[in-house]
This record gives C-alpha cells, sequence and structure tokens, in this order.
C-alpha cells in the first residue's frame, strides 16, 4: 500500500468516528497545550536571561573583589556586610536577582587577603591574555549631596556609584546612551526607578538630556564649591539643641566649614538604565565622584581669636560633615538625607569628629583659610579607603573566562564570573522547565492510555472489515501499519491543536506575564512559540500516538482472516 | 453413506475413487487435504483428506449442509485459511509454503471473493469500495480508479460509481462485490453463497452475472444451499462430514 492511501485510509476511518476521535485528540489536546505552554515560558525566561548576558557581555565578565563571599551582581542594597561588592554595571542581567557563589568563594578567605585593588593590581589583570579590559569601580554613598532634586521634586539620594566609562560596562539602557571616556563631569545615568520616582514611567527618553541637580549639605567643599578665603560663621547646632523645645535646624551640623552654603550642582541626565539590581542609584564618571565626595580642605585655618588649626596635618576620614564612608556603601542613607540630622551634627556631640584640632563649644567667629586649599588626589582617595570596591573585568572569550578568573584568584584577591552565575541561571530554568515539562509528559500519557483504548475498540468494531481487507490482499504488515498509523495521527492532530491553543494562550497571557507579574522585569522576554517546540511538540504526541497504537495494531494483524469474516 | 439425507439427488459416485479428475488445465488441485481445529481436548476434522482438482474455466458448484466443510475448503482454496495437511496448488502456487505476504498477494491477485453478506464499507463509495484491492496491489490512483470504473460499468453500476455502498439495494451491492473481485483480473472467483441475502429475482441477476463472469474463461467456485443454481453448474462437488464427494458434470 501507498503511503498516501495509508493516510487516506486512516483518515477515514477516524472521520467514521467522529465523536471518539474528538474526545480522544481533546485528552491530547490538554497535554499538548499545558506543554507548548510551560515550555514556552521557561525557555522564553531561559534565552531572556541569556540574552541579557551575552547582550551586556556579562556572560564575558568577572567581577574582582576582595571579598572571599563574592556575589556576582549581588544588588548594591542587598547585604549589611562591610563593602558588599555591588554589580558595577547597571544592567544587571538575572531577573531573580540570583547569587551565585563566585569560583573565587572560599580560596583562602578574605583576612588573610592583603592584596588592595589598586592600580597596580590593575595594570597586572590587563596583562593576563585574553583580557580586554579591565574597569575599576568605586562605590560610595551619596556623603555629602543631600538630595537631588528635578525642578520642584526632591528625592532622596541613595547610591552613587562611580565607574570608568573605558567601555567594559554596559548597562542595560532604557533610554539615552551611556557615560562615556570624554565625559568628565557633569553627566549621570539614573536608574529606571529613580525615573519612575520622577514622574517618567515609561517615558525615559523625554528625561534624557533634563537636568538633575545634586543638591549638597551645607559645608560643601567638594568640586563646584565656591572656596572662600574667609570662612563664614560656623553653625551652632549644639547651642539651639539644647535650648528647651529646639531642635536641630534639618542636616545642622557644626565644625570650621559649616558655615559654608550649599551648593547646587547641575547633572545632565544622559541617559536611563534598568533597575533590575542597583536600585535608586545614580552612575557618574569616578573622577567626578571622587571631586563631589571628597572635600577641598583649607591649608590652615586662623581664627581672630584663640584658635588655629592645623588643616593640612588633620586626619582626613574625620573631618566634620565629612562622612567616612569609604566602605559603607551598603549605608548610603547615613548622611546627608534631607530632614535628617546629619550624624555629626546632633545636638549635644558638636564636633564630634573635628580633625582640626578642638575648637570647643560655643560660636566661633570667622576664620580665615591661610595656605588656600587643597583638594584630594583621586588615587589618594582610593589608597585611603583600601583601593577601588572592585574590578570588573571583561574577557575576549567566553571559554577562557574560567582561565582567566582562576589566573586572578591566583593574584590574591577573589572572583565572580557572569558566565558561573549565567549557567546557574540556566540550570535553574532547566530544573522549572523540566517539573515543568513533567507535568505535561503525565498529561501526556494518560492521554497515550486514551488513544490506546480508541484503538482496541476500533479493532474490535472493525473486525469484519479487518477480514475483508485480508480477504482482498491486505497483509499482516499492511494491517498493523493501518491501524499504527490511525493512532500516530491522532496524536498528531492532538498535538497540533495542543500547539495551537497553547499558542493562542500565550499570545493572551503574554502582556499579562510580561508586566504584571513578573513587575516589568520580563518586559524584554520574547514570548513566542518558537518553531522546534511546535516541531518537538507534535512529534512527541505523534510518536506517543504511534507507540499507543501498536499494541492495538498488532492485534490487529494478527486477527485470523477466516474468523475475521465470521466476526459479528 | 449418509447421502441420502441430502435433500437434492447425488450423483452415485465410487466411494473409493474419491480424487476427481478435470478434463481440462488444472486451476485448483488439493491433495489429501486435512483441516482440523483443536476444540479443547477433541480435534474436530472441518476437512479430512480431501483430494479435489477443479480445471481451469469450470464452474463447479459445491453443496453440502451447515457445517459441513464448504467454507472451509473455499476458504482454503482462497489462501484465507491453510491446510494442516496436504497439498494446495492453485493456479501453480504451492500455497502451503506461502508465508503470510506471499499468501496476501496470491489473494490479492488471483482469487476474487465474493461473501453472502456483501462485506462493503458502508461509508465508502462503490468505486472506493472496488478499488481497494487494487489500493493493496500499490496501483497508481489513476489507473486504479479507470479500472475500478470499468469494473463497475461490466456489472451495470456504470451510473452509480458514487453512491455510498449504504445507499445501494441489496441486489447492487452484491454487484459491486462482484465488480470488487473482479477488479485485479484474478483467475479464480470464490462465491460463498452470494444469493443467500438476496431474493430470487436479484439472486437470479447475480448468478447470470457470475455465470457470465465463467462464460468467459474465468474459473468460478460456488458455495450454494440452492440446488437450482448447483445445476446450473458444470459440477457439483458434495461436502460431507468434512469429505468431498465429486458429482458428474452437467
Amino acid at each position: 500500500m501507498r503511503a498516501g492511501d495509508y493516510l487516506a485510509l486512516a483518515f477515514r476511518s477516524l472521520r467514521r468516528s467522529r465523536l471518539r476521535s474528538g474526545l480522544t485528540i481533546s485528552a491530547i489536546v490538554v497535554g499538548a497545550t499545558g506543554l507548548t505552554i510551560m515550555l514556552t515560558f521557561v525557555t522564553s525566561v531561559k534565552s531572556y536571561v541569556v540574552n541579557q548576558f551575552v547582550s551586556t557581555g556579562q556572560n564575558r565578565q568577572i567581577l574582582v573583589a576582595q571579598n572571599s563571599n563574592l556575589f556576582y551582581n549581588a544588588s548594591g542594597d542587598s547585604g549589611p556586610g562591610p563593602a558588599p561588592v555591588a554589580a558595577p554595571a547597571p544592567a544587571a542581567g538575572s531577573p531573580d536577582g540570583g547569587s551565585s557563589q563566585g569560583s573565587g568563594a572560599g580560596q583562602g578567605g578574605a583576612a588573610s587577603t592583603t592584596v588592595t585593588l589598586a592600580a597596580d593590581l590593575e595594570a597586572k589583570i590587563a596583562a593576563i591574555p585574553h583580557v580586554t579590559g579591565v574597569a575599576a569601580v568605586f562605590d560610595r554613598g551619596f556623603g555629602q549631596i543631600a538630595y537631588l532634586a528635578y525642578g520642584a521634586k526632591q528625592l532622596q539620594a541613595n547610591n552613587l556609584q562611580g565607574y570608568e566609562p573605558d567601555g567594559v560596562i554596559n548597562p542595560t539602557l532604557v533610554a539615552g546612551r551611556d557615560l562615556r571616556a570624554s565625559d568628565a563631569s557633569g553627566v549621570v545615568l539614573l536608574t529606571q526607578d529613580y525615573a519612575d520616582a520622577l514622574g517618567f514611567t515609561n517615558a525615559y527618553a523625554k528625561l534624557v538630556g533634563q537636568t538633575l541637580v545634586l543638591h549638597t549639605t551645607n559645608g560643601y567643599t567638594g568640586v563646584g564649591a565656591t572656596l572662600p578665603n574667609v570662612l563664614p560663621p560656623q553653625n551652632d547646632c549644639g547651642r539651639q539643641g539644647q535650648g528647651p523645645g529646639q531642635r536641630p535646624s534639618p542636616g545642622c551640623f557644626s565644625g570650621p566649614l559649616s558655615g559654608l552654603p550649599s551648593v547646587d550642582i547641575p547633572a545632565q541626565i544622559v541617559g536611563v538604565v534598568a533597575s533590575s539590581f542597583n536600585h535608586q542609584t545614580v552612575y557618574l564618571p569616578l573622577s567626578w565622584m571622587i571631586g563631589l565626595q571628597d572635600q577641598a580642605q583649607p591649608k590652615d585655618i586662623q581664627y581672630a581669636s584663640q584658635f588655629r588649626i592645623n588643616g593640612g596635618n588633620a586626619p582626613r576620614p574625620g573631618q566634620p560633615g565629612q562622612p567616612n564612608q569609604q566602605g559603607q556603601p551598603s549605608q548610603p542613607n547615613q548622611q546627608g538625607q534631607p530632614g535628617q540630622p546629619n550624624q555629626q551634627g546632633q545636638p549635644g556631640q558638636p564636633n564630634q569628629g573635628g580633625g582640626f584640632g578642638q575648637p570647643g563649644p560655643g560660636p566661633q567667629g570667622p576664620g580665615t583659610v591661610v595656605g588656600g586649599w587643597t583638594r584630594p588626589d583621586p588615587a589618594q582617595v582610593i589608597a585611603d579607603a583600601g583601593g577601588y570596591n572592585s574590578f570588573l573585568v571583561t574577557v575576549d572569550k567566553t571559554n577562557q573566562v574560567a582561565t582567566v578568573a582562576a589566573t586572578i584568584d591566583r593574584l590574591g584577591v577573589n572572583t565572580a564570573t557572569g558566565l558561573h552565575e549565567l549557567n546557574n541561571q540556566k540550570s535553574k530554568a532547566n530544573v522549572v522547565g523540566a517539573i515543568l515539562g513533567g507535568l505535561g509528559l503525565i498529561a501526556l500519557f494518560i492521554a497515550a492510555l486514551g488513544v490506546m483504548n480508541t484503538m482496541v475498540m476500533s479493532v474490535l468494531e472493525r473486525t469484519r472489515e479487518i477480514g475483508v481487507m485480508r480477504a482482498l490482499g491486505a497483509r499482516r504488515s499492511t494491517i498493523r501499519r493501518l491501524f499504527t498509523f490511525e493512532a500516530a495521527s491522532l496524536g498528531f492532530f492532538g498535538g497540533l491543536f495542543g500547539v495551537l491553543i497553547g499558542y493562542a494562550f500565550v499570545l493572551a497571557a503574554k502582556p499579562v506575564i510580561s508586566h504584571s507579574v513578573t513587575s516589568g522585569k520580563l518586559a524584554g522576554a520574547n514570548f513566542s512559540v518558537s518553531l522546534w517546540l511546535v516541531v518537538l511538540v507534535v512529534g512527541l504526541t505523534t510518536a506517543i500516538g504511534l507507540a499507543s497504537g501498536l499494541l492495538p495494531a498488532r492485534r490487529a494483524a494478527r486477527l485470523d482472516p477466516v474468523e475475521a469474516l465470521r466476526y459479528e | 453413506m449418509a447421502r441420502t439425507s441430502l435433500p437434492y439427488p447425488v450423483p452415485d459416485v465410487s466411494v473409493t475413487d474419491l480424487t476427481v479428475k478435470a478434463d481440462r488445465p488444472i486451476a485448483v488441485e488439493l491433495t489429501n487435504v486435512t483441516r482440523k481445529y483443536q476444540l479443547g481436548d477433541e480435534q474436530f476434522y472441518a476437512l479430512k483428506g480431501v483430494t479435489l482438482s477443479i480445471g481451469t474455466g469450470e464452474f463447479v458448484a459445491v453443496m453440502g449442509p451447515s457445517g459441513s466443510g464448504k467454507s472451509t475448503l473455499a476458504n482454503i482454496i482462497g489462501g484465507l485459511d491453510r491446510a494442516n495437511e496436504g497439498e494446495v496448488v492453485v493456479d501453480g502456487d504451492p500455497l502451503a509454503r506461502m508465508s503470510d505476504a506471499e499468501l496476501s498477494r496470491f489473494r490479492n491477485e488471483k482469487v476474487g471473493f465474493v461473501f453472502q453478506a456483501f462485506n462493503l464499507k458502508a461509508d465508502s463509495t462503490a468505486l472506493e469500495n472496488v478499488m481497494l484491492p487494487l489500493v493493496f496491489a500499490r496501483m497508481r490512483p489513476n489507473e486504479r480508479k479507470a479500472r475500478a470504473a470499468e469494473c463497475l460499468e461490466r456489472v451495470g453500476l456504470g451510473q452509480r460509481l458514487n453512491r455510498l455502498s449504504s445507499q445501494l439495494s441489496g441486489g447492487e451491492r452484491q454487484r459491486v462485490a462482484i465488480a470488487r473481485a473482479l477488479a485485479m483480473r484474478p483467475s479464480l472467483i470464490i462465491a460463498d453463497e452470494p444469493t443467500g441475502n438476496l431474493d430470487s429475482a436479484r439472486g437470479e441477476e447475480v448468478i447470470a452475472m457470475l455465470a457470465d463472469l465463467n462464460h468467459d474463461g474465468m474459473t468460478l467456485l460456488m458455495i450454494t444451499h440452492d440446488l437450482g443454481i448447483g445445476r446450473r453448474a458444470q459440477r457439483i462437488v458434495e461436502v460431507l462430514d468434512g469429505a468431498v464427494h465429486d458429482g458428474a458434470r452437467t
């Protein structure tokens, strides 16, 4: 018999018992629909994760830090521990904030690590073969920035990250552009949630080019401040606070420089980036960030009355109003928040951190700056902070990542790789896929029993017809194939309709899944039923139908033609 | 002999001479054929040492009471059933040594079956029913259509090719069955009580049609209860308790 004849005969007999065929197919449709939806969801999420990693180059990135408990892409506000390594790339790829232990975790331990992340180490890493770039990341709180202002809106300043825009970090831009090497100062990237807070939800492009004001606290002497020769009278927070019913004025702190006014520093928003990991973060060029954070110091101050302070010898970290924040990016709100008293300006503790000697309680007269101001050397700032927080190393080939990471490990620092994280994410998705797919398979197995039952009934019903076909010259193999083909057709149509219904379901559910359920995190995931999935599901159901038909078909083929012809 | 119990006269033949000689080229030759069934502990012989020859182009009527083994004889000759012992040679083919595939091919190419109950596919047209053996023979679709139409034309159903067989009358259905038996141009037609489900007028048409085919040279083996029909055969072979009693040629 020709293949086309098998087809025609099988369809004819399926058509003959429409209801039964329809019911049997329905059972397969249920299983195939479930399988399609589940597999589509899992593969879409997986490919989205992979795409994120690949498109941002994270699969070729190695995060280097001193921290032995290093996480790749750990969120900046995730841990209270000292110097958790925040992912410097604003574009964090994995949607669920996964935390895989890096390859360097557990090696040696942080306590024994004495290597600092400094320029010499950066150079060493850059010299390793296959390394295409090393970006140093310096992560600090807002410090002297009291709040962000956009028009009349004021936003809490949470997290400030500086990085060298050398092309290593490619944030997932929602709008605008990344920082460039030519961006020395005056430009920032905002995370999406900041933009949302400013009322630019889903209109991020409109925010690009707008000016954001970084409003400093009083006494600010960083970049953009006017540095006078005569210091205005310092704040008198302590005295104010001691009066009955009096509260310290917001942001009040005292110290020699506290009389200096706050400054509004304009910054152009050049881009908005996804905020999947680092929430409420402002990204800015590293050198500018250091300039904003690390204040100019007067060489010497001469007070009209009794005090003479040698400012040049003062230990920097203890400056009044100068938050000692290095290495504590996880507590970015400690200082400089509008409406909150500054740590160092608390009543009863005036001049607590004074590095300028002890001016003592009571109002100070105006001081004169002697010998001008010195601005800290960024390199010194970094050195004082104990080095960079992390390096982000880019490797030319994915298959070299592990080797390079091992080489960096031998330099005495710890590493975590994006590839490792990616594989982690992928295997997570695979596990979910296996579970969901397993459920679909169970449904299909039950449907297979239905097919078997249908075919057994069909053979019984058509016993006489089988006898006639045998008399007319059909071989056993012809009969067997005919029934197997029929069963496979049930599976095929079940699978086909199942995929169609599943596809329709995916189309209908796409907006819901993409936006509501995952709160926009998977908005970029491409939820579509891929061709291989169609082939897989239809092929699987066809194979299941075929397998279910084998036994009944064998029975049909083994019928004695004489007996079959006599069957009533 | 139990022959006296038959409702019709049976020509007297010697009990010892059970070998039937045909006076023309042999189409069917059975030698010592036994077909037995195991029923529990007992063996039941449907055919017991049957030896029979049928010449090419002969019209043989097989008669005998129900359960005598007529159908078993026909099925063995037609390759639907296998003998337990003895030789069966049809048109030169030794059926006993054939595989299932070979036997199926033999049935397809050399034998046309006509059944009492017509055994047509009810949901198929007359044309499709006639095409079925051609389908098994892997004939090209165009060719098989033409052939089936030609066969239906021959049985006078040229106007009803596309009628569903369920919409045809009994006589018409049996004519479709005859057309189907003819489709592969077999050398032997085995008709098992082809008029059993028809009234006498329709039955007469069918017999006339089969006789006509025989006249054209086709060997015809017809099982019948009807002596009137048996008389139109050239020879009556009587089967009784699994044994064959060859009748005289008419």
